[in-house]
């Protein structure tokens, strides 16, 4: 039946948000066609062999996490979907041979960071709770669509409106808090409460992790801020998936089929067909053309207008901002497949298994993350790059032969634009400035590696169609978040072009896998094809 | 022997006596007193060396408030203007930029690097005039206090947004990014001229802590626009006499209104009796009485040193310890007795005559803040030189010059070694980076004069060295300076108002927070003597 007929909707792209808005498109009666380039679903959430019986998470290694809303509703459990969630949220072995640790249990956490800050431990529950406030406060505003600032309707006052009485209900100081903190360098963030070097460290990376930023650069604090909202634990994200994070896009996709949705793999969407200003459908690589009555892009948005759509179809203007946005990546990820267990420095007294089993932060001072950025400025990368590691075999033996392991590393700063060699030419540099810095801290890890995957931005553009390698399609920088995602007047999942619906990681509320885009999207595209069909 | 004053304002600086100004014209019996035996703070005209008169720490008239220069009649005061005509940019490759104030010039100028920004330069600059005049009248209000249920303060917030709206589409985009974007960032949208993208966002960085790619720098872009609007003169001038002159017209204002003034008078401490501000006690022991005191000072040495810790909330201390100064700035003056010659353009033309910035690429700017960064002053500096000697001989004997460099970065806090041990090695790196492009500089020296930010706090009071009284960073500004709930001038000692760089709208020679904190210590005191 593909290809017959006339499509109510077509999902461009199966990645989390593509497949959230399809579920939920299918199950408010719509019938969508999911097209996804890849022969597997899943866009940066996906499982892989990259090395014969090993498996990882390739793109993003840990979920965002996604809204608990969607969960629920799409009954995600009954579907295959089982989080994991680790003992430990992070594991930072430090310069002098010690490692700090966050754990899930706060008052582990608390007994951990004594040893390095007995200030620093007693601040960590204030910090803590100051954070899950501001969190809460924020979190609901991941699943709205960001108001129209031109001329707001009456829904979205109301909205504000609730949005300044919880803004009003926070305790005054915290008030001030959110107002100073938002634009703040987040070294500057971590040092008004802390003041072991470790864990300031750590702290920093939350709000530079997928950034072109450094821990110095204004408006980092702002991306921890966000951050909490998703998730409050000041440790950061922890939440594996059983089966890899391909496991979640596998839930979702069979949630979708489930509520009437068709997803078809290998079918690269090439152009989105428009005539008269609205779209009218898609051209598939092979040539063959899918009528639908609505189009809904998972892909990026320089993706999508620059590349599927006719720039004659559009004004230049909006063209030439949509070239404009940021979306350099500065994010590169490196897979190893071990034969064993690596023996970190700093574990003594502890049960590895869990000490290793969140992520491992290998940045040991502020400054050397901010040096690594500063290579980044300049079109390189640095030779002691910030490295975020995960070893999802501890929690989920299933990604690997028994006994041996895997270890996923996303590096930064890895540009996209290198000023010296390619990409090509200088992978092997960079897996081996990695590889150093890991044995550094775990002296046996070059001795255990079987094998290894590489994926540079450039790789991260082709394989996974992110357009500059980035992984949250655009940059999280104040002027590319909220209203302005992807650009002022266009936050509301609409596009300039009618029935060109945007869902992916480049509207509100942007990267992290937590399905709110696909779903903030798939709200208003119900809302507005239902007022266009009443009308008919 | 001590009268009683109806305010009494410290520090003789440009915004002491402006506030001072306003309020004798108010009929208020007013007392400014100044620690140096000059009046002015970093607004004023010295003899370093005989003959030589400088401009020794702000060198350029910029944003003076036009209201002010009306309200006070600076004009008959002495006060004249003296355009600084351009800014000249050697470059490394031997080429140069060169931008005039006229605009036919300039748009060729720039033609000749790319032909698509000079195009973009017409464009750039009309957006930049709108968006100036919807800054502008931020500028001179009072910032509301937004956690506050006060409705006059919402109604200010409410009337923004509601300005806000009025916008095009493209300008609300425009303002945005202005204001959350880094200077490189928004110009990189504009332009493909990497020196004029480098010249440009220096300006976003002058006083501050930050790298021309640091997110918050594009919104003082708009500043370089906002002369324009204004009208009055040029964006950019030389007060003839040097910046002194400014000081010394606003305080010839300020006496006729019948304002007092005394020099030397250092003061030791703010007198507080029961949560309210009495008087002030000079160094020397003597007391000075009055029913208002009003501080020009930045909150550290306000409130830390002169009203002291227990008499202040602890909320209040925790946020003035974490105000942030970070002078990241130095200053070298040179008397000169010839004039720097160009290696990208020689000769003593008119390019001599309006700042010459040391500002070759984008990366150049960014590495002289990573030095900044790690603890140490920048290798190759950015500069923004001035020789006001061709506009104004007077300052200097016949023939000879005075040349002014503003020098960035100069960070406060040095990892290694002390300012005082550094002094003359930061002075020869500035000395290198200019005789890259101009070589004969050495041989023209007589004198040299070195600021550091350690000699800056020393001489003008400015702690850390941060010549605007704190950082102009996003989270101290506007309702946020100095301190979150004590952006409106008052302060949590009753009787004690702050009138100085460090309240909005914060540094550079504007008049305004001294203007605006006038208006709100008037209508407090009204109702009470009413």
């Amino acid at each position: 039946m593909s290809g017959a007929g006339r499509r109510d909707l077509i999902v461009i792209g199966a990645g989390p948000n593509g497949l959230v808005a399809a579920a939920l498109l299918a199950k408010a009666g719509f019938r969508p066609l999911v097209l996804e380039r890849r022969p597997i679903v899943g866009g940066t959430a996906v499982t892989e062999e990259f090395h014969p019986g090993f498996r990882a998470s390739m793109v993003a290694a840990t979920a965002g996490p996604l809204l608990p809303s969607l969960v629920r509703d799409l009954d995600l459990a009954r579907h295959g979907f089982e989080p994991i969630r680790p003992p430990v949220r992070v594991f930072a072995p430090s310069a002098d041979g010690r490692a700090l640790l966050l754990s899930e249990d706060p008052a582990r956490t608390a007994s951990d960071l004594a040893a390095f800050s007995p200030k620093d431990a007693e601040r960590f529950a204030q910090f803590q709770a100051s954070l899950a406030g501001i969190g809460a406060l924020l979190s609901p505003l991941l699943s709205i669509t960001p108001p129209r600032i031109d001329r707001p309707g009456g829904a979205d006052v109301l909205r504000f409106g609730k949005l300044g009485r919880s803004f009003r209900a926070l305790p005054r100081r915290d008030a001030w808090r959110l107002l100073r903190w938002g634009p703040m360098a987040v070294a500057d963030f971590a040092a008004e409460w802390f003041e072991s070097e470790p864990l300031r460290a750590v702290i920093c990376a939350r709000g530079v992790a997928g950034s072109f930023a450094g821990p110095w650069s204004a408006g980092t604090a702002a991306n921890l801020l966000l951050a909490a909202a998703a998730d409050p634990h000041s440790g950061g994200p922890g939440g594996f998936v059983r089966g890899g994070m391909g496991r979640l896009s596998e839930a979702l996709a069979a949630a979708a089929r489930a509520a009437g949705a068709e997803i078809r793999t290998g079918a690269e969407v090439v152009s989105i067909q428009v005539a008269n200003g609205a779209a009218t459908g898609v051209v598939l690589a092979g040539g063959e053309e899918i009528l639908a009555g609505a189009v809904v892009s998972g892909a990026d948005p320089k993706r999508t207008f620059l590349k599927l759509v006719d720039p004659g179809e559009q004004d230049p203007a909006f063209l030439a901002n949509i070239a404009n946005l940021r979306s350099s990546g500065t994010v590169a990820m490196l897979h190893f497949a071990l034969s064993g267990l690596p023996e970190f420095r700093g574990l003594a007294g502890k049960d590895p298994a869990s000490a290793l089993s969140g992520r491992i932060h290998i940045g040991t001072e502020v400054d050397e993350i901010e040096r690594a950025y500063d290579a980044a400025k300049y079109g390189d990368f640095s030779p002691r790059p910030y490295l975020e590691a995960t070893i999802p075999t501890l929690s989920d033996p299933s990604l690997a032969p028994a006994g041996s392991h895997v270890l996923s590393v996303r590096a930064q700063y890895a540009p996209y634009r290198l000023k010296t060699g390619t990409w090509t030419e200088r992978t092997p540099e960079l897996a081996a400035a990695v590889v150093r810095l890991l044995a550094e801290h775990a002296p046996n890890f070059q001795d255990r590696i079987l094998g290894m995957k590489v994926l540079t931005p450039p790789d991260l553009e082709e394989t996974y169609g992110l357009t500059g390698g980035h992984i949250f399609h655009l940059e999280h920088s104040l002027d590319q978040v909220f209203t302005m995602r992807p650009l002022l007047g266009w936050a509301r999942y609409r596009t300039p072009i009618a029935g060109l619906y945007l869902c992916g990681s480049g509207t509100h509320p942007g990267g992290g896998i937590t399905g709110a885009s696909g779903a903030n999207a798939a709200r208003e595209i119900v809302r507005e094809r239902k007022k266009k069909q009443g009308r008919r | 022997m001590s009268e009683r004053y109806d305010v009494v304002v410290i520090g003789g600086g440009h915004n002491g006596l402006v506030h001072a100004a306003y309020l004798a014209r108010a009929g208020r019996k007013v007392l400014v007193l100044e620690r140096r035996h000059i009046l002015g703070g970093a607004a004023v005209t010295e003899e370093v060396f005989p003959g030589f008169r400088f401009s020794v720490a702000s060198y350029v008239v910029s944003l003076l408030r036009p209201e002010i220069i009306r309200d006070l009649d600076l004009a008959r005061h002495g006060l004249e203007i003296l355009p600084l005509d351009g800014t000249f940019t050697p470059m490394e490759n031997g080429d140069y930029l060169w931008r005039v104030n006229d605009h036919a010039k300039t748009r060729r100028e720039i033609a000749r690097h790319s032909k698509v920004d000079a195009e973009a330069y017409e464009e750039y600059g009309k957006a930049m005039v709108e968006m100036g005049r919807f800054v502008k009248p931020i500028l001179s209000m009072t910032p509301p206090d937004p956690t506050s249920l006060d409705p006059r303060g919402l109604w200010e917030l409410l009337k923004i947004g509601r300005r806000f709206q009025k916008l095009r589409p493209d300008d609300q985009q425009n303002q945005v990014q202005l204001m959350t974007m880094s200077a490189v960032d928004f110009l990189d949208r504009w332009f493909e001229t990497d020196v004029l993208k480098a010249t440009m966002a220096a300006s976003g960085i002058i006083g501050t802590f930050l790298g021309v790619r640091s997110p918050g720098t594009a919104y003082v872009l708009l500043h370089h626009y906002m002369g324009e609007i204004d009208g009055a003169f040029r964006s950019w001038g030389f007060a003839r006499g040097g910046t002194g002159s400014i000081s010394e017209a606003i305080a010839a204002a300020a006496r006729e209104a019948g304002v007092e003034i005394r020099t030397e008078a250092p003061i030791a401490q703010i007198r507080v009796r029961s949560g309210r501000a009495t008087g002030v006690v000079l160094e020397n022991g003597e007391e000075i009485e009055a029913a208002v005191v009003s501080s020009s000072l930045d909150p550290r040495l306000t409130f830390l040193k002169m009203v002291g810790r227990k008499e202040l909330p602890e909320d209040f201390v925790e946020d003035l310890e974490r105000y942030k100064f970070r002078g990241s700035s130095g200053k070298v003056n040179l008397a000169l007795d010839g004039l720097p010659e160009f290696r990208s353009l020689p000769g003593a033309g008119q390019h001599l005559r309006g700042a010459i910035s040391i500002s070759p690429s984008v990366e150049y700017m960014e590495r002289a803040y990573d030095d900044a960064k790690y603890g140490r002053f920048s290798r190759r500096p950015y500069m923004d030189v001035v020789i006001p000697t061709l506009t104004d001989p007077s300052i200097a004997p016949p023939g000879k010059h005075v040349m002014s460099c503003f020098v960035q970065y100069a960070p406060y806090h040095l990892k290694e070694g002390n300012w005082d041990d550094q002094r003359e090695a930061f002075g020869d790196a500035v000395i290198d980076a200019l005789a890259v492009h101009a070589p004969n500089i050495r041989n023209h020296i007589l004198h040299r004069q070195v600021l550091t930010p350690l000699d800056i706090e020393r001489v003008f009071g400015l702690t850390e060295g941060n010549i605007f009284q704190g950082e102009l960073t996003l989270e101290q500004l506007f309702f946020l300076r100095p301190a979150p709930g004590w952006a409106q001038y008052r302060t949590p000692i009753r009787g004690l108002y702050m009138c100085g760089s460090a309240t909005h709208p914060g540094g550079g020679i504007m008049g305004a927070p001294g203007r605006n904190a006038a208006g709100v210590l008037l209508s407090d005191t009204k109702r009470r003597r009413a």
